[in-house]
This record gives structure tokens, sequence and C-alpha cells, in this order.
């Protein structure tokens, strides 16, 4: 049975009682029912304040990492106050200043195949936000080991996508994709940028869906996909069915509990900005970098996009794209030093990859990046 | 000639001069696919793998539907056709 509404619960959810879909029916069933949220970053903060100001009774909150400046030109859950604060904690405090009635319980670990069952079989919905392969490709199994609806939403740049997958009733996220890219293909948002509105529009498009999942009304976007582009404000519908050879979901699935998913797409399960390491051997510090550019010749590459460069740049480098190296690397010599950089590590580990396996030896990674370079040697550059 | 319209996610313009959605040739979206990659060679490696399969973290529709629920590459294509090229991206 539905719990009972206060009066100031009445008052507070008048205009969802004026809805004949919603009701005071539906309002009770959305304060008795449950949603977690995987990621309180660009999708999670929307996806997060709106189902608390729609009051749904429990929601939970899975992110472990903290409030970083460059999270707020879209994650508008957090503020200036809670930066270095727990971005779990930081968003707690904003849904509780907009609905006290509810409850709202965090977890301030990583979303892992560890934890995962024990802390999603409590909630009825799951609402995937997070910023990285291994966590989507988690929180799909889960919901489909656990039958329950995992509301998708991704973002990249100006490109949005939605979902709603629930293979009780139509296809899984591995029905669509059945593995996750290369890694090095698909650039994440910390390494291409996103346009900060845009996790706004996906997110309330998962807060809808999830709102009509929890009151039982409309039709889904189980069994299709919405294509979002915001630069020519195009929506484009497409229609997901089931893959016979999906292997999580379908008849011959061999996928039967949790794996290793950072194994399995061969990334880790975050999307940080200053990981960038090829190795031990293969890295340099930018405060060694900076020593050794004082004694003697070196070929400084940067495999940046040439936009990056106006933001921040180093004297006497070549710049070749990580895009454009496979098929530029005539204009390098082998025989010389040389030391590859990007923003902060990630692309120029990739670059040195390719370069080592097309016979360079005497190639480095700065470590960091120019981002690390910036805190390290040359404070007047800015960190992006 | 037939020429369907072909949409490209944010992901991949950069390989195609920037553009979201232009026409190319192709009487099936296999040709649509060799067509697009004589024009843009570095789009080979997004799409294909090295022994020359289609990636699997990427799809392609055909007015709304995938092609694995038509004919798959062999997929027939007339003018006008929308072909939309998607990948998966794990931005949130
Ligand atoms: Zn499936």
């Amino acid at each position: 049975m539905a719990p009972e509404l206060s009066h100031e619960e009445i008052l507070r959810y008048s205009r969802h009682l004026l809805i004949p879909e919603v009701g005071l029916e539906g309002q009770r069933k959305l304060k008795s029912s449950s949603a977690l949220v995987i990621g309180t970053g660009g999708l999670g903060s929307p996806v997060a304040l709106y189902l608390a100001a729609a009051g749904v009774g429990h929601i939970g909150l899975v992110d472990f990492d903290v409030v970083d400046k460059s999270n707020l030109q879209r994650q508008v859950i957090h503020g200036k106050s809670t930066i270095g604060k727990l971005k779990v904690e930081s968003a707690r405090n904003k849904l509780l200043d907009l609905n006290s009635d509810i409850q709202i319980d965090i977890y301030d670990e990583p979303f892992t195949s560890e934890n995962a069952i024990r802390i999603a079989e409590n909630y009825d919905v799951l609402i995937d936000g997070t910023d990285n392969f291994p966590t989507r490709y988690l929180t799909n199994d889960v919901c489909v080991f656990l039958g329950k609806p995992n509301v998708y939403g991704s973002i990249f740049r100006f490109d949005g996508q939605l979902s709603v997958f629930d293979a009780r009733l139509g296809p899984c996220y591995r029905c669509l994709f059945p593995e996750p890219p290369p890694r090095g293909l698909v650039p994440s948002c910390a390494e291409g940028g996103v346009l900060g509105v845009l996790p706004g529009t996906i997110g309330t498009l998962q807060a809808t869906e999830a709102l009509k999942i929890l009151l039982g009304i409309g039709d889904t976007m189980v069994g299709r996909l919405l294509l979002y582009n915001a630069l020519d404000m195009s929506f484009d519908f497409v229609k997901l069915k089931k893959n016979p050879k999906c292997r999580v979901c379908g008849p011959h699935a061999d996928i039967k509990e949790l794996i290793d998913y950072e194994e399995f797409c061969g990334v880790p399960g975050h999307d940080h900005n200053d990981e960038g390491s090829a190795g031990k051997d293969r890295d340099i510090t930018a405060t060694e970098l900076a020593e050794r550019c004082r004694s003697g010749k070196l070929v400084l590459l940067d495999v940046r996009e040439p936009h990056e460069l106006q933001i921040s740049a180093l004297p006497n480098t070549l710049n070749i794209p990580l895009g454009q190296l496979a098929g530029r690397l005539t204009e390098l010599d082998s025989a010389e030093d040389m030391v590859v950089f990007c923003k902060a590590g990630t692309r120029s580990t990739r670059a040195l990859e390719l370069l080592i396996s097309a016979g360079f030896k005497k190639v480095k990674n700065l470590k960091g990046g120019i981002n690390a370079w910036a805190r390290e040697v040359d404070q007047e550059l800015p960190i992006y | 000639m037939d020429m369907p319209i072909v949409r490209f996610p944010a992901l991949m313009k950069f390989y195609v001069d920037n553009q979201i959605e232009f026409p190319c040739m192709g009487v099936t979206v296999a040709e649509l696919l060799d067509n697009l990659v004589a024009r843009y060679p570095a789009l080979q490696p997004h799409l294909f793998e090295p022994g020359g399969n289609m990636r699997r973290h990427f799809n392609i529709f055909v007015n709304g539907e995938h092609i694995r629920e038509l004919n798959g590459l062999d997929t027939p294509l007339k003018n006008d056709d929308k072909v939309i090229l998607m990948v998966s991206a794990a931005g949130g």
C-alpha cells in the first residue's frame, strides 16, 4: 500500500496532483519508489535534482569523485562552496535543501562487480550517468541480472544518446554494443570536451523516462534510441531490437555473472584527467623534462588538436594531432630523442604506443601532459 | 544516381571535413562505406577492424532500422535514404 501524503506534501506536489496521469495515486507511488543514480556528474546532476523535486521517495547516489572547478561548467548540482568535497555529499546537501521529505542514500565508492548487486538490489530503477565504459557495461549487466530497467544516457561534445534498456521487455546495452571500442578510438569528455548544457538536455530526458517507469505511464524508450545533435538541433529516433547473439540477455548468453569490466574494456572505470602515464620506464615528469631541455637537442611532439594550442602551448614544438600521427610518421626522425605530450597524458600515451610499434625507440611520454608542466614548471600557463 | 544521405556522430565528423550530414553514393550500405573511405581514408580504422570486419562498437541504421534487422551490409539503398552511423560514447 502506497504511503499517504501529508498536507505539506500535497501542497508541494500540487502541480503533479493536477495531472490526471499522475494524480494523488501517482504521487504516492513516487513516494514509495526508489531510483539509483550512478554518477553525480553532468548527467547525474539534473537527474537527481528532478527526481528529488518530483518526490521520488528514496534516491541513491553512487560516486567516489570530489568536486573540481572544471565540473561546474555542467554539473549544476555542485557549487563553488563544495569544490574539493565528495560529490555524493555535495549532491545530497543540495537535494535535501530542495526536498527534505525524501531519503537520500549515498555510496562514496566506485561502482564495481563487488558492490554493484548489493547496492542496486534496493532500487526500482537504475540511471546510468557514468563517464566510462566499464561502469556502463557493469550497470547494464547488473540490470539484466536483477531484472531492472536501465535508463541510459551518454554525451560527447554536441551529441547525446538516450534509451531505456530493459532485457525483460527489449534489448540491453550489450545488444547494441557487444564490445567496447578499442582503446583510443573514442575519446572521453575529459579529453574531447562537452557542451555544458548537453548533459542538461539528456539528463532531464533520463529523469523523464525514470519518472514514467516509476509511475507506469506513457511509452518509454524501451526498444528505441534517441540520437540528439545540438549543433543542427536534430532528434533522430531509431529502433532497437534484442540481439539474438547478445552474450548477457540472448538465448545463448554465456555471461551469467558480473565480470572484470576494466579488463573487458581495457580502460579504467573512471574518466580522470591526470593519470596519463605510459609506465615508469616510458614516462618523463615535467620537472625532469625541464631539466632535460637544458641539456641538449630534443624533439617535443604535441599531439593535441590545433585549437588547444590557443589555450596553452610550449615553445619549439611539433604539432601533429593524434588522429593524423599514423599518416605523418615520415615527418619524424626515429634517431632523435623525442618527448610526446598532450593535455594530460592520455592521448600521448596512445601516440607513444603507435610510435613504438612503428620502430621508434627514443621516445618518452610527458606524464600528466602540459597540465603537469603548468603545475610543476611554468605556473604562468593555465590548466584546463 | 542513387544518393542516400549519411549522418555522422560528432565523434567522427572531424574525419569528414567537419560535416554532420551529406549525400554519398552507394546502392548498398557496403558500397556507401567503400565510397566514404575512398573519399576520407582517415575513416578506415574507425569503421573497420584490421581484418576488414566492421567494428563492433559501431552501428548503422537505415531509415531508423538497424541494418542487422535488414540485410546487413548488403542492405540496398535508394535516393534520399537516411543512413545514420553511430558509435558508442561513454561521456556523462
Ligand atoms: Zn542484450
